[in-house]
């Protein structure tokens, strides 16, 4: 039973460059600009531009998450109920976008839906009133579910397709309807695929800054957005440094919650980072 | 065994879907080959874009990045990741859980966070932000996935068999490797290719701990399209989908037989073309992108300017002149640039702020005093900017101004018919939706407390709150909080009205000749952006080479005549052959109106803090 040693890399780095960062921001969080303890940066939370940019970004990112999931379930079920080889093609096909860069597909839909975008060119040529979608929240939780719907649509196949179809035969033959043999016997068998699916959408969909500022025209401002200012365009890093904290303790709570549900914690096996 | 009705609409679901998620990316491909600038208009096929992306260093460059990045990064989680999955599943339960756990965090938690995290741990460190600090962080949010990829293979393996085989009188060396290894095996590729992938993908983690002259694809996107629109991203995502095509087609479509699923297949069907394809990818950009990183025998400067704010073939008659190698980089606002010089964390030799920016910086201490006596060409500067930069920077020791201009409202003649001459028309319901606005505190607040009748570097709380609600009373009207792409869009007539500086307003005047450019008579802020030294600057030498050749009235001809901004070059008007540009009255304003123009002043900490803080209330409001 050696080779316990095989390990002290992965946790020296893990020391270094996820302790102790964390660290850093509690750190950062917990002090003003001569080192001296404050809360004054946590409680900048309570103010008021701050609470409307987090319950902003809650309402987007739960909304997101929400249409993601409705509209990946019926494929998933679609891609899971092909036959072999097929599936996996038409699977690639949705994987495939995701590939691509991460800002580049934020920025078609730019293209798409500014004022003399392509969508409004297509309907002037066709004499309907233009659409003015853009720098519009509505604008950002598209972006957010175009940009996130393949984590939710792949851990969903995964899960739906491992489900033994005996069951689900068997369901029928003893009387259930279709509809009685999905609520009964699919959707909860899916459950893990769905939490995974949710924590991989609702977390980047909480926190991000780059669909607001790419969509959102600057008149959109999420939690996100607020700490990237922070830091980058910056007053002050301490601020910034409190308010990250208290969106992790956020995150964290969310999983915790998303875990009780999920008794076998198979969770976030499938990564996915936006 | 389906209906056929059903069986039909689950067809059109899933072809909407797949319209979803395609027609943005093919209206990309589309546009990469059209002539025109404009989404809304054919101007004729051309491959115009893919040939200046080719061209440009910095893309190609930060191509090269991001490869080399992703390779490092991901061999290098691969091998801490297994090496740990290994260890951790010869230790008791109870530390393996919280081990995993720890590993689990950078997957759990929001990038913004990790990023940030790590920007201070390096800052702390002292570490420079640049190639290293984004290689460990791509490393460490790496790691987690190759261990969630290889653990679930190690508990599968058969225990037994190494085990028997240590018996049987192998090594434990041997035995791992023969039996082991060919377990985890598939773990470890997948495991590889995640992090891979994460790390090519990845934006925001990057963003928080990259320095200045080094991009990857992503950061390079994110900067090109916050300045207005580039067709040469178009042609970009036309080629990496094209890239990403070929890749997964070799995945998937490599020849494989159920029945020989082994090792060495495994290897010869999907790693090696991969390999291959990347092998391909890396070798190319690397014998392109060579080419200018050969100058800088004299040593090098970092410049940091505002984006757009030189001409391009001016760095490059620096470097041939000098020697000297110029690592360029660019920021959008004063704002944004500042926290970069006061955490010290990069260190840039010269850098471009407006007057105010320059005050707080001088005020501060952040600046180092510029060797006058290796700049002779700063006498071409006419008198009169040095007098005006003398009340914050006395005896001009410290500013040497580039660029000065004035705001104003830009308006399109079609949509704006009747004559104004009042910044009011910023609040007229008519225009709603039409209005482009300065995403830039000082701007904003500017131009509304003028408006009102105030100074623009009003301190008071009370007027300051009331040029805070005008602005919130005109949120709805606005289009979009814009600063580099304002341009672009009044080109492209996506708007009726904007807040524009005078040498964008040229330009787009040059290119649309359907727009106006006012002055109102409340009056507005002249400005003068110029070149100063950090304290910390490493080639403080070079830094002085820099201003000095910027002053050259050749160089400074170049300049105007790319940027089009009004220049406090005194030779410059007599050098440029273009009288469109000379005679301009929009950079070159009458006296009177030039005399209801106010300089910004730095306004100390506490009011900066309250002008944050009252613009973030507009933001979120």
């Amino acid at each position: 039973m050696r080779r316990r040693w095989l390990a002290a890399p992965f946790l020296l780095w893990s020391a270094a460059f996820i302790i102790i960062p964390i660290f850093m921001i509690i750190w950062f969080a917990l002090t003003d600009q001569s080192g001296s303890f404050t809360w004054s940066n946590i409680l900048e939370m309570g103010l008021a531009d701050n609470i409307k940019a987090l319950a902003l970004a809650l309402l987007l990112s739960i909304a997101a998450t929400l249409i993601c999931l409705v509209i990946a379930y019926p494929i998933a079920m679609i891609l899971a109920g092909k036959k072999n080889g097929r599936n996996t093609m038409i699977a690639m096909l949705f994987i495939l976008p995701m590939w691509m860069n991460f800002l580049l597909r934020t920025m078609a839909w730019q293209t798409l839906l500014e004022k003399n975008g392509v969508i409004n060119t297509i309907l002037r040529v066709l004499h309907l009133p233009a659409v003015t979608i853009i720098n519009t929240p509505g604008a950002v939780i598209l972006g957010m579910v175009y940009n996130f719907l393949p984590f939710m649509i792949l851990p969903l196949y995964t899960v739906l397709s491992k489900i033994d179809r005996e069951i689900t035969y068997s369901a029928r033959d003893l009387g259930a309807g279709p509809f009685q043999t999905f609520v009964k016997i699919t959707l909860p068998l899916s459950k893990p695929g769905m939490i995974s699916g949710i924590t991989m959408v609702f977390v980047p969909a909480l926190t991000t800054f780059v669909i607001t500022d790419l969509l959102g025209g600057g008149k959109v401002q999420l939690i996100g957005n607020t700490i990237e200012q922070e830091f980058i365009q910056g007053s002050s890093w301490h601020v910034g440094s409190g308010l990250s904290l208290i969106l992790m303790i956020f995150v964290f709570i969310s999983m915790v919650l998303v875990a009780k549900y999920d008794p076998q914690s198979t969770g976030t096996a499938i990564g996915g980072r936006p | 065994m389906n209906p056929r009705p059903l069986r039909i609409a689950k067809r059109i679901y899933t072809f909407l879907i797949i319209l979803f998620m395609y027609a943005p990316i093919a209206a990309m491909i589309v546009l990469s080959f059209n002539a025109s600038k404009s989404r809304a208009v054919w101007g004729g096929f051309t491959f115009d874009w893919y040939r200046r992306l080719v061209s440009d260093a910095g893309i190609l460059s930060a191509f090269n990045n991001t490869i080399l990045i992703a390779l490092i990064s991901s061999i290098v989680a691969t091998v801490i990741g297994t090496a740990g999955a290994i260890g951790l599943m010869r230790m008791k339960s109870r530390p393996r859980a919280v081990s995993v756990a720890i590993a689990n965090i950078p997957m759990l938690n929001a990038d913004i966070v990790t990023g940030i995290s790590l920007m201070l741990l390096f800052i702390a460190m002292r570490m420079t932000l640049g190639f290293t600090t984004v290689l460990i962080a791509h490393i460490s949010f790496s790691i987690p996935y190759v261990i969630l990829s290889v653990l679930p293979k190690l508990q599968q393996s058969r225990g037994g068999s190494y085990e028997a085989a240590l018996d049987l009188g192998a090594t434990h060396t041997q035995a791992f490797w023969r039996i082991v290894f060919p377990d985890i095996l598939p773990g470890i590729l997948s495991g590889f290719m995640l992090a891979f992938t994460m790390s090519i993908d990845d934006f925001i983690i990057t963003h928080f701990t990259k320095g200045p002259g080094v991009d990857t694809l992503s950061t390079r996107i994110y900067s090109e399209v916050r300045k207005g629109i580039k067709p040469e991203m178009y042609a970009l995502s036309t080629i990496l989908f094209l890239i990403v095509l070929l890749l997964l087609f070799l995945i998937n479509y490599a020849p494989e037989k159920k029945s020989s699923r082994s090792m060495k297949h495994l290897v010869l069907s999907r790693v090696v073309p991969c390999a291959l394809v990347i092998a391909v990818l890396v070798f190319a950009l690397h014998s392109t992108g060579k080419v200018s990183a050969a100058a800088g025998r004299n040593g090098e400067v970092v410049v940091y300017n505002w984006g757009e704010y030189i001409d391009p073939d001016v760095i490059t008659m620096f470097e041939k002149e000098t020697g000297i190698r110029v690592i360029y980089e660019e920021y959008e606002t004063n704002e944004v640039m500042y926290p970069k010089i006061s955490s010290g964390a990069i260190a840039y030799d010269v850098v471009c702020p407006s007057e105010y920016m320059a005050e707080r910086m001088i005020s501060e201490g952040l600046l180092q005093p510029v060797d006058r006596s290796v700049m002779p060409e700063v006498s071409n500067i006419e008198d009169r900017f040095f007098n005006v930069c003398d009340s914050f920077d006395p005896g001009n020791r410290y500013f040497t101004p580039y660029c000065w201009g004035t705001v104003g409202i830009l308006y399109n003649t079609n949509m704006v018919k009747e004559p104004f001459d009042s910044w009011s028309i910023l609040w007229d319901e008519h225009y709603k939706g039409e209005i482009l606005m300065q995403n830039s505190v000082r701007d904003a607040f500017g131009i509304t407390l003028k408006y009102l009748g105030y100074s623009l570097n009003s301190t008071d709380l009370d007027e300051l709150t009331e040029a805070r609600d005008m602005l919130i009373r005109q949120k709805p009207l606005v289009q979009a909080y814009v600063v580099d792409q304002v341009r672009d869009m009044m080109i492209g007539e996506e708007a009726a009205l904007s807040v524009i500086y005078s040498g964008e307003a040229h330009e787009t005047k040059a290119q649309n000749p359907n727009v106006g450019y006012v002055i109102p008579k409340e009056g507005s802020n002249i400005w003068i952006d110029g070149w100063v030294i950090p304290k910390n600057a490493r080639n403080a030498e070079n830094a002085n080479k820099w201003i000095n050749f910027m002053c050259r009235p050749d160089v400074a001809t170049m300049n105007f005549e790319y940027m089009m901004y009004s220049t406090p070059n005194k030779k410059v008007r007599e050098l440029t052959t273009n009288s469109e540009l000379k005679n301009s009255s929009i950079l070159f304003p009458a006296e009177e109106d030039l005399d209801r123009c106010e300089v910004f002043r730095y306004l100390g900490s506490g009011p900066t803090d309250t002008y944050n803080r009252l613009w973030r209330e507009i933001k979120s409001h």
